[in-house]
């Protein structure tokens, strides 16, 4: 028949599909496919789909009829509206199902980004396309289509790929991007706005550290920076070494999301909108390994040479080096050169630890320049390493004794946060006045006669605020305390009581938690 | 915080000036609990008061309910976000604010 045809070739059954099979001829493909396979009755099966118009439910039953002898089936060259078929009914689940592929070409268009794995050209105004450096990418691709969608899902702004398609030997996936500028770009012709695009970087940037991941979504790059640690221990004299891996694996697990690639060419402005783009990066842990990814890019890749940034970035190392200061004191919320200081050299113990193995792995140490990169870059770490102990900081949390003499230090705290995130003063003062009352609190009746500490998180956002507040002390509900009536008259009203319901008062959702020996309260201002 | 004390026969006037919280009620108390013998209008300068929590409230309402025995007392200049606090609190029923 005209819509089957095939062969045996060394134990695989090869077939070609074209046509339409529906209920009108499938009982007779069915017999025509199982005259072909009857030389290799339990082979593999290639099936090319290039010419197939159409299947229906019948032709389906018949796929998998085939299956049942033919366990392993792969489905080749499927058109999109063919795939889509295969999709809905699950048959993508059950076998392999490629997609034919529509072609096509980068020339002459503009690289917009480059990424680890892959580079981004615009193939037209609302148009661009990942071309992955990999030849059999296919497997990648997927995957940043998977962590896009949990991003996605989890609300960071980004673009989802809606194609797969070849350019020449390799594949790249094509996203909507309507009228989209780099931040690369705008710090490169427009200089002006470098606070603006600070201040967006950093929104942005702590938008995605606030995001919890529920557990296995996304892969822990703790993990991996161990294995670069372990890696540096064949490079690195023994004891600076150890040291090296020790403080690697003593920075807690931590599931809120990191990009892994945060640097200004991924972050688009669009129309409307903020978004971040290079999604295959993505993962959960300490936002120090973020920030050492973010200090390589703009400092520590062109160290010994700084036309690699101008090359990479489009700007030069004066203005990387000024956007890498402003972003890191405005997301830590300080201009203390000392605490920015004890930050950054936390990044970059973990930055030139995989500039060094990524250099070496590379043959860095066969030749010259190569050499020169990884001295200098051991140099710089050893030093570091002997005069840092720890690689964990708390970019929104303040760990601080359960007394009423921090009080200043926490509202210094909040307020600098807020302040940074661009909080109104109205809302600025009224979370000061609810932080207060309850840390006040917890100073109080937390511990009893004894002493402890408490921590203060705040996480702020473009239009609201998270600050929460946690102390080990005694088990104690702050909001299951009575309202006092503040209708009384003066003489009535007892002195105190207010504090706890003022903070109610001030907040949009408080919200009380005990958990692991801990009460946590949880507070949200919308502003 | 600061506090400016302006004492005329038996009228005391004090402006506070700053944040009015946990740290720095216990000043003020300190002032009225030295400043109140014999005075019979009491006058709380608020203008540049940025900040008010429930330490400050209960100062105030201490301060209060003294002058409802001997005289009167008046909070003036208050901010908008101060107000705020008084109106949730009740406050702005007990104090008399001008």
């Amino acid at each position: 028949m005209r819509e089957i045809s095939g062969e045996v070739r060394d134990g695989s059954v090869f077939l070609r599909l074209s046509g339409r099979i529906d209920s009108g001829n499938s009982a007779e493909a069915e017999k025509e496919i199982f005259r072909i396979t009857e030389e290799a009755p339990s082979g593999p099966v290639e099936i090319d789909a290039e010419e197939l118009e159409y299947i229906s439910s019948a032709g389906l039953r018949v796929l998998l009829r085939l299956r049942r002898k033919h366990p392993k089936i792969r489905i080749c060259n499927v058109s999109s509206e063919i795939y889509e078929i295969f999709d809905m009914t699950g048959f993508t689940q059950m076998m392999q199902v490629d997609k034919a592929y529509r072609v096509v070409s980068v020339e002459g268009c503009e690289e917009i980004g480059r990424g680890a794995n892959g580079t981004i050209y615009r193939i037209d105004m609302d148009n661009v396309v990942k071309v992955y450096n990999n030849a059999d990418a296919l497997e990648e691709i997927q995957h940043e289509r998977e962590v896009a969608r949990t991003a996605l899902v989890l609300g960071i702004p980004t673009a989802i790929s809606y194609d797969v398609v070849r350019v020449g030997e390799s594949y790249g996936s094509v996203f909507e991007l309507l009228n989209a500028r780099s931040f690369s770009k705008i710090l490169a012709t427009e200089p002006e706005k470098m606070d603006w695009c600070v201040k967006e970087y950093v929104e942005l940037l702590k938008k995605i550290h606030g995001t919890e991941v529920p557990e296995g979504e996304l892969p822990d790059i703790r993990e991996t920076v161990i294995s670069w640690g372990e890696f540096m221990q064949d490079y690195l004299p023994e004891e600076a070494g150890k040291k090296l891996l020790a403080m690697i694996k003593a920075v807690p697990e931590d599931h809120h999301m990191i990009h892994g690639d945060y640097h200004t060419k991924n972050v688009e402005l669009t129309d409307s909108e903020v978004l971040l783009i290079d999604m295959d990066t993505l993962a959960v842990g300490h936002p120090v390994f973020e920030l050492a990814s973010m200090f390589n890019a703009y400092i520590g890749y062109s160290e010994l040479d700084p036309s690699i940034i101008l090359k990479f970035q489009g700007f030069d190392h004066e203005t990387a080096k000024t956007f890498w200061e402003k972003t890191l004191a405005l997301y830590l919320g300080t201009e203390d050169p000392e605490k920015i200081r004890s930050v950054e050299d936390k990044a970059r113990i973990v930055g030139y630890t995989r500039m060094i193995r990524r250099s070496i792995r590379r043959g860095g140490l066969t030749n010259e320049t190569g050499k020169a990169e990884i001295a200098h870059w051991t140099e710089e770490l050893l030093e570091l390493l002997a005069r840092t102990d720890s690689l964990v900081f708390f970019p929104f949390e303040l760990e601080a004794a359960a007394d009423r003499a921090q009080l200043q230090a926490v509202t210094e705290f909040v307020d600098g946060h807020l302040e940074a995130a661009g909080c109104p003063a109205r809302a600025q003062m009224q979370i000061g006045v609810a932080v207060e009352e309850i840390f006040i609190n917890i100073a109080s009746y937390a511990y009893g006669e004894g002493s402890g500490r408490a921590r203060i998180r705040v996480e702020a956002f473009g239009d609201h605020a998270v600050i929460t507040l946690t102390d080990s002390g005694v088990a104690y509900d702050p909001l299951a305390k009575e309202d006092p009536d503040t209708a009384l008259a003066a003489e009535q009203r007892p002195i105190g009581g207010l504090g706890i319901f003022m903070a109610k008062k001030m907040m949009d959702e408080i919200r009380y938690e005990r958990k692991d020996g801990c009460n946590i309260l949880t507070m949200i201002k919308r502003y | 915080m600061t506090i400016t004390k302006a004492a005329e026969a038996d009228k005391l006037e004090l402006k506070v000036a700053g944040r009015l919280d946990t740290s720095t009620a216990p000043q003020l108390e300190k002032e009225l609990s030295e400043s109140l013998t014999g005075v019979k209008e009491l006058v709380m300068d608020f203008q540049d008061l940025e900040y008010i929590s429930s330490a400050g409230l209960r100062v105030l309402l201490s301060a209060q309910k003294i002058m409802n025995r001997q005289g009167s007392m008046k909070v003036t200049g208050v901010n908008e976000i101060v107000m705020e606090i008084f109106e949730v609190t009740g406050f702005s029923d007990i104090l008399t604010i001008a």
